[in-house]
């Protein structure tokens, strides 16, 4: 796992060892607080989406901040598993779990915390059933409506009716509502954000009311993320919003959502500049994790990430933008993308007005399974 | 962190997914290929465990022949877990900075042979001077930059200038040079032998420049796994750093030699319309830089569309032939990227699991 040498508290940032991925205190409550607090005034509320910190602590000062159902939401048993040993109570898995070894995982973990899954077929809910039957647990289960995004879900309408009746009829089961994840909308305007927000989660409003003429109760209706937390949340039939980018942040969402800045960013050195107009650094792909982009380099809008190898990046400029790097120059990233970067950390190195306050475990990271 | 310890013969379908398996038998493959490639040559290999991340895995190839006895790690926090693991010979090819930093390197040097990469003269003053406070020698090799544009002197002088700094400098032996080299696509065996000569001879000529001025050169380190068959062949070279081999990746698909030995397995959780089956293994768990998909092996009719952040998606052309449940492999586009994201290894023969393996070097970026 990551060996950084670790800084007696109070160490100024600059000085800790790199590849460091830290995390500004005062920013993340900056943005728990301006997220949380829009939905203290909203009947839906926010369940917060840990899968992009990983970090059992940011979790419970989501949680004590107000404005949330008081549960999570997670991706995968293995996370679950994390976040209820931490002690988190109420454990949404967005996703479908249909192996018998998960299922059997999943509902041990239902004896520890109100366990929430989704479904998109009727063979998966009869397997959770048998297996919730056999452990002597209940489990809540969510219809999975496919909006947008290719991934898991049932068409909204008559076939997400249909598999809620089937979950309703299922022992061991209890029908909870629907969810639906549209993926990362981002748009020119906020107009446009709005309207494709909308247009989006509708068909999951409507199929609501279909649900319940049929005569079910649908108490969840979980839509949205940090994209149209705003949007979403104030939608009438909406219960709650699985956001979760908000609390660090990312460069891939800094045009789109300017109300909220990066809280985790990953510090390199400078190690050679063996060019004129070059310098390498010592974070590189691996303590970066770029799948879906590159980082930006703050402080220094003239120069170029010209390229991220396995263990390098590589930094150019222009004669004429020479920004003065000297060799052992410290220089930040903005993750593109942070729960992937987060993912190949093991701590955060957690500072306030620059300096060392404590050092937090990403106790979940590489829990795929 | 994961923590996978599945029972001792599990097979392949009842393994919890995502997991890293390695086949035993791929990998004793590529290490028996390396073991006899260097048999008989003067040049050896050191293998670069930046692709392994595993103590064992390296113990697997030095005990299988053909090395120097030693690794390549890229970072110092690599270079303590593989002390730790029992190695007592590494080379760091790669500037170690940061008062910090060299002094672990130097505390590792009083229990390992320590070499490490330098390209600028106050680095090697400052290896020198904490060098001498710990009591230790730090072996130092001049990088030479001979295609990758990365670090490394670009012209010889620099390079004679260098290797007289650490000659002279108390604490420190001055070995020779180092150099590395990347494959453009997918080359035949003439290019890779054309390009990969006309390269490692920059870093020839520098040594040449150094001998002639006086200085001894024991070592000239260069090549990978896309050279690793040219560098026995080219006099001068003693050691290839070659990494990849070992596990293997698609985009050395043309090392036809060496065998595929680390996969992914995924397991099918949706088929939620017609010709689409979504996977749990996503672009978390692959690594997936640049957004390079991994390869299905051994299936056909079916491609992988895209990957999410914990799924992927399938499709095929007519009927799905995939069903929930239904497991597969993936080849990584990018082996050490993707070993980087993973805590144990499932090592299997013969489709069950004979072994489970820590990787203790994940997450050693410092």
């Amino acid at each position: 796992m990551e060996r950084p040498i670790i800084k007696p508290i109070g160490t100024p940032m600059e000085e800790l060892d790199t590849p460091a991925l830290v995390l500004d205190l005062e920013q993340l409550q900056q943005n728990i607080d301006k997220v949380h607090s829009f939905f203290e005034g909203q009947t839906a509320k926010l369940r917060p989406h840990v899968e992009s910190h990983r970090c059992p602590t940011i979790a419970h000062q989501q949680l004590d901040a107000g404005g949330t159902v008081g549960g999570i939401s997670v991706t995968t048993v293995g996370q679950a598993e994390v976040f209820a040993q931490a002690g988190i109570s109420d454990i949404a898995i967005a996703n479908e779990i249909v192996t018998a070894q998960k299922i059997v995982r999943l509902c041990a973990l239902a004896h520890r915390a109100k366990i929430t899954v989704a479904v998109d077929s009727a063979d998966n809910v009869r397997s959770l059933s048998e297996a919730a039957q056999a452990a002597g647990v209940t489990l809540n289960v969510v219809v999975d409506i496919h909006t947008r995004l290719e991934r898991c879900g049932v068409e909204p309408g008559h076939p997400a009716v249909d598999l809620a009746k089937v979950i309703s009829q299922s022992q061991g089961l209890r029908f909870a509502g629907l969810t639906a994840y549209e993926g990362t909308l981002i748009t020119d305007t906020p107009e446009e954000l709005s309207t494709q927000s909308m247009n989006l989660i509708q068909p999951v409003l409507d199929t609501r009311e279909m649900v319940e003429a049929a005569g079910l109760e649908v108490s969840v209706v979980s839509v949205g993320g940090t994209h149209n937390y705003e949007i979403a949340g104030a939608m009438p039939g909406v219960t709650e919003v699985p956001a979760g980018t908000y609390a660090l942040m990312d460069h891939r969402y800094s045009a789109s959502r300017p109300g909220l800045k990066s809280a985790a960013k990953v510090m390199a050195t400078v190690t050679s500049l063996p060019e004129p107009g070059k310098a390498i650094l010592d974070t590189g792909k691996k303590a970066t994790g770029d799948d879906t982009g590159f980082p930006n380099i703050d402080d220094f809008p003239n120069v170029t990430l010209a390229a991220l190898s396995a263990e390098h990046g590589n930094i150019t400029w222009d004669e004429g933008n020479n920004p003065g790097f000297s060799i052992g120059q410290k220089v930040w990233y903005t993750p593109f993308e942070i729960g992937a970067t987060v993912n190949v950390y093991d701590y955060m190195q957690a500072v306030r007005n620059g300096k060392l306050e404590t050092v937090l475990e990403i106790s979940a990271r590489g829990r795929y399974r | 962190m994961d923590n996978y310890k599945p029972q001792i013969g599990t097979g392949i379908a009842d393994l919890d997914t995502p997991c890293l398996m390695v086949d035993l038998d791929a990998l004793e493959h590529n290490y028996d290929l390396i073991a006899k490639t260097y048999e008989d040559s003067d040049c050896k290999m050191r293998t670069h465990t930046k692709n392994l991340k595993s103590p064992l895995l390296a113990h697997m190839q030095i005990r299988a022949g053909g090395t120097v006895g030693g690794i390549c790690t890229a970072k110092v926090a690599e270079a303590e877990v593989m002390v730790e693991g029992g190695i007592d010979d590494i080379l760091i090819p790669n500037q170690v900075i940061t008062r910090d930093k060299i002094t672990r390197l130097c505390t590792l040097a009083k229990r390992a042979t320590i070499m490490v990469a330098a390209d600028n003269a106050d680095n090697i003053r400052e290896l020198s001077e904490i060098a001498v406070e710990q009591g230790v020698k730090i072996g130092v090799v001049i990088e030479v930059d001979t295609q990758m544009h990365r670090a490394g002197i670009r012209d010889t002088q620099t390079g004679v200038d260098l290797a007289r700094v650490a000659t002279d400098a108390s604490g420190i032996d001055f070995r020779g040079v180092m150099c590395h080299q990347a494959a453009v696509g997918s080359p035949d065996r003439e290019t890779r032998f054309i390009e990969g000569r006309r390269m490692i001879q920059t870093a020839l000529d520098v040594r040449d420049a150094i001998v002639a001025d006086g200085m001894p050169v024991e070592v000239v380190s260069a090549g990978e796994t896309w050279t690793y068959d040219l560098c026995a062949t080219i006099p001068g070279v003693t050691e290839v750093e070659g990494g990849t081999y070992a596990l293997m990746s698609h985009s050395y698909g043309y090392m036809e030699d060496f065998e595929y030995a680390a996969t992914i397995l995924g397991t099918v959780i949706s088929t939620p319309r017609p010709g689409v089956a979504i996977g749990d293994t996503g672009s978390r768990c692959l690594g997936s830089p640049g957004g390079v998909l991994p390869k299905l092996a051994g299936m056909s009719g079916v491609a992988i569309d895209s990957l999410q952040e914990e799924h992927m998606v399938l499709k095929s052309e007519g009927d799905m032939p995939l069903k929930v449940g239904d497991k597969y492999q993936l080849i990584s586009g990018q082996q050490d990227i993707m070993v980087n994201r993973w805590d144990q290894y499932i090592a299997m023969r013969n489709g069950s699991v004979e072994a489970v393996w820590d990787i203790p070097g994940r997450g050693c970026h410092n």
